[in-house]
């Protein structure tokens, strides 16, 4: 478990079932951004599925979106999988927003994910 | 006569009298106590000229007397006056040319009359005039020469005439620095009775209070005044008036009518019947044909009703809340002029509409040579509407105010408005990403107490945050600046929306640049002004009219 308490926007991330599973918590603007971005893309530059856990981020923007895409088209280029569970409704009318509900897996969490593939 | 003996002999007295010249003429030039110079000089010229008496006449009583301002010798003459056109001493003024009088029994203009008063006897008299360039002032003169013969000299001619020159530069200074003094005196009474009338005026209440007034004098006095106060049961007494001419006598007609208005409505609240008092007071006692015009009236907020009065005054502006403009018409003359009239009442509903009460100030001041008017003035209020009141009053007075105009008159101006509250919030934060949570916060927390939806605050806050990050990433480039963000309500507009302004200094960007991405490329980035464009109703990038930076000013209808 790894833990990081110097940025606004905290994480865990624990190695669950196969997947990576990344837990933020905060709110994940242009401040944020940058940080959570970089969480992201090392989890799956050390070439492991991963799972995004956004229950207690309670805000986003569209830079914070950008890096959710950004880890979608790496993990989709190095065949790996890349999900969202357990979304708030913070997060997730700002997906609807962006037309992005439908393009990103989205499960209520991780066991659901598993059992759905 | 020309023996050499002679010439020793008058060589001494000459020198002593240029030396006198000298000294009298630094004195004079140093003084800062005329009295004391003036009556050492005459003592010292009396003395130095052999003389038996001196005096110094002055002009007085615009200039038909003279009046001795000093004087050494036997006889005390301070004090005494002579008709200035009279007697060889008024020769000297009139003409202004140095009299010597060798025998004055002789000579046709002399007047015995001092003599006989004084029983001092006058046999020679030798006058030279007081002026500074055309100016008389008025004269020196010496009386009796001491010598065997008792004649004066044409040398003493001379030295009296050097003499009269430094002194009448003397007395001129000092008159300019009474003068002076004076002016300082009166600047310094103009400067209280400013200070007298500006605590005339009420103090300016908060937003949220109905009734709100500024006023600009054009000297240090003014002929307008506003007034407003709270009765016990809440209701609001207030008037706006200008009296008539300008200056001293115009301000205390004002401070008086101010005065005899915040006293009696406070019993009387009937406007009309407040306003007839009010007539028979001024017209008892106006002078000179002065009179006053003005609105008076009383607002009652629990239902958003005027009742003025108007006093040929001219019309209030009611301007309603779909912004059309209505003059609101009266028919009575000015307070002052015809006792015992009754004055008229009008009855306003105010509800979200404003009235606007100002003297001709505002409308007679000119730009280019075109005055205002009512039609400007209303633009003028239009440009500034959707501010709240204060802030209004405020932009209107600076727009007056701006270099290109010119203002000939007391400008003043009250506002009558009971509008329901609406939210407002101004912010100021740098161009840092770690403060767009401020951005949000204050925003959240502003349209929470306003009791917007859910919904809408997460909308609001998130354009809000988009747009800042924005200003921060392509405006500033990651340079340091700052981020204005002003949140207030349009209840002009119809349903009434919320404005969002957002404002940077950073180089002005071009609009054709911003724009947003096609949402099945799935991509990061250029989500930020998708999310603005689809949440808002309106969304409008501009110039700032300092010509710094930009704006973007975004409209959503309230929910």
């Amino acid at each position: 478990m790894t833990k990081d308490t110097d940025s606004p926007v905290k994480f865990e991330i624990d190695d669950e079932q196969g997947y990576l599973i990344v837990r933020f918590s905060g709110e994940i603007d242009l401040y944020g951004t940058p940080h959570a971005r970089e969480v992201i893309l090392n989890c799956i530059k050390s070439d492991r599925s991963t799972v995004i856990d956004l229950s207690a981020v309670t805000y986003i923007d569209s830079s914070g979106v950008a890096s959710l895409v950004e880890g979608y088209q790496l993990a989709k280029n190095n065949n790996l999988e890349f999900g969202l569970v357990n979304i708030s409704d913070a997060v997730l009318s700002v997906l609807q927003l962006a037309h992005l509900d439908k393009v990103f897996s989205i499960h209520s969490s991780l066991d659901e994910r598993i059992q759905a593939s | 006569m020309n023996h050499p003996e002679d010439d020793i002999q008058q060589a001494v007295p000459l020198s002593q009298h240029l030396a006198l010249v000298a000294r009298m003429a630094q004195e004079f030039a140093t003084s800062l106590d005329i009295e004391e110079t003036l009556n050492n000089a005459t003592k010292q010229m009396m003395e130095t000229m052999h003389a038996e008496a001196a005096s110094i006449f002055l002009l007085d009583n615009n200039d038909t007397e003279l009046v001795c301002r000093t004087c050494a010798g036997p006889i005390q003459l301070t004090g005494l006056r002579l008709a200035a056109n009279h007697g060889i001493i008024g020769n000297a003024v009139k003409n202004n040319t140095v009299q010597m009088v060798l025998d004055v029994s002789k000579d046709p203009d002399f007047t015995a009359q001092v003599d006989e008063q004084t029983g001092f006897t006058t046999r020679s008299i030798l006058c030279a005039p007081l002026t500074i360039k055309d100016k008389k002032l008025g004269a020196i003169e010496l009386i009796n020469k001491n010598t065997d013969d008792g004649l004066f000299v044409e040398d003493d001619q001379h030295i009296l005439t050097a003499l009269a020159a430094a002194a009448a530069l003397a007395i001129h200074n000092a008159a300019m620095a009474s003068a002076l003094v004076e002016q300082e005196r009166i600047q310094h009474e103009l400067e209280l009775a400013r200070e007298i009338q500006a605590n005339l005026l009420p103090v300016a209440e908060a937003d949220d209070f109905p009734v709100h007034g500024y006023n600009l004098p054009m000297r240090e006095v003014s002929g307008d005044f506003y007034d407003y106060f709270s009765l016990p049961d809440g209701r609001i007494v207030f008037n706006l008036a200008d009296v008539s001419g300008k200056g001293m006598n115009a301000s205390l007609l004002m401070a008086k009518t101010s005065s005899l208005f915040h006293c009696l409505g406070k019993t009387q609240s009937s406007p009309g019947q407040l306003m007839s008092m009010i007539n028979n007071e001024v017209h008892e006692n106006s002078t000179r044909g002065m009179f006053v015009t003005m609105v008076g009236g009383i607002f009652d907020p629990a239902s958003n009703q005027v009742v003025l009065a108007n006093a040929g005054h001219q019309p209030p502006m009611l301007q309603y809340a779909d912004g059309r403009f209505e003059d609101i018409i009266g028919q009575s003359p000015p307070l002052g002029i015809v006792p015992n009239i009754e004055f008229p009442e009008t009855t306003l509903q105010l509800d979200d509409g404003s009235l606007y009460i100002y003297t001709d100030g505002v409308t007679e001041s000119q730009q280019n040579g075109k005055m205002l008017g009512e039609a400007g003035f209303q633009s003028m209020i239009n440009a500034h509407r959707d501010k709240p009141v204060t802030a209004r009053i405020k932009a209107m007075f600076e727009s007056l105010q701006r270099e290109d105009r010119e203002l000939h008159d007391d400008v003043t101006v009250l506002v009558i408005e009971n509008k329901t509250l609406t939210p407002s919030l101004t912010l100021n934060v740098p161009a840092k990403a770690n403060y767009i949570k401020e951005l949000r916060d204050s925003t959240r927390g502003m349209l929470q107490a306003a009791g917007s939806t859910k919904e809408q605050i997460d909308s609001i806050t998130l354009v809000i945050s988009e747009a800042a990050s924005n200003i921060i990433q392509h405006a500033y480039k990651g340079n340091e600046g700052d981020i204005e963000l002003n949140i207030h309500v349009d209840s002009y507009a119809s349903p009434p929306q919320l404005v969002i302004n957002l404002r940077d200094y950073a180089e002005t960007i071009d609009i054709s640049e911003i724009r947003s991405r096609a949402l099945d490329d799935v991509r990061p980035g250029g989500l930020g002004v998708h999310f603005m464009k689809q949440l808002m109703d309106n969304l409008v990038y501009t110039v700032p009219e300092d010509g710094r930076g930009n704006r973007l000013e975004m409209r959503i209808t309230i929910k």
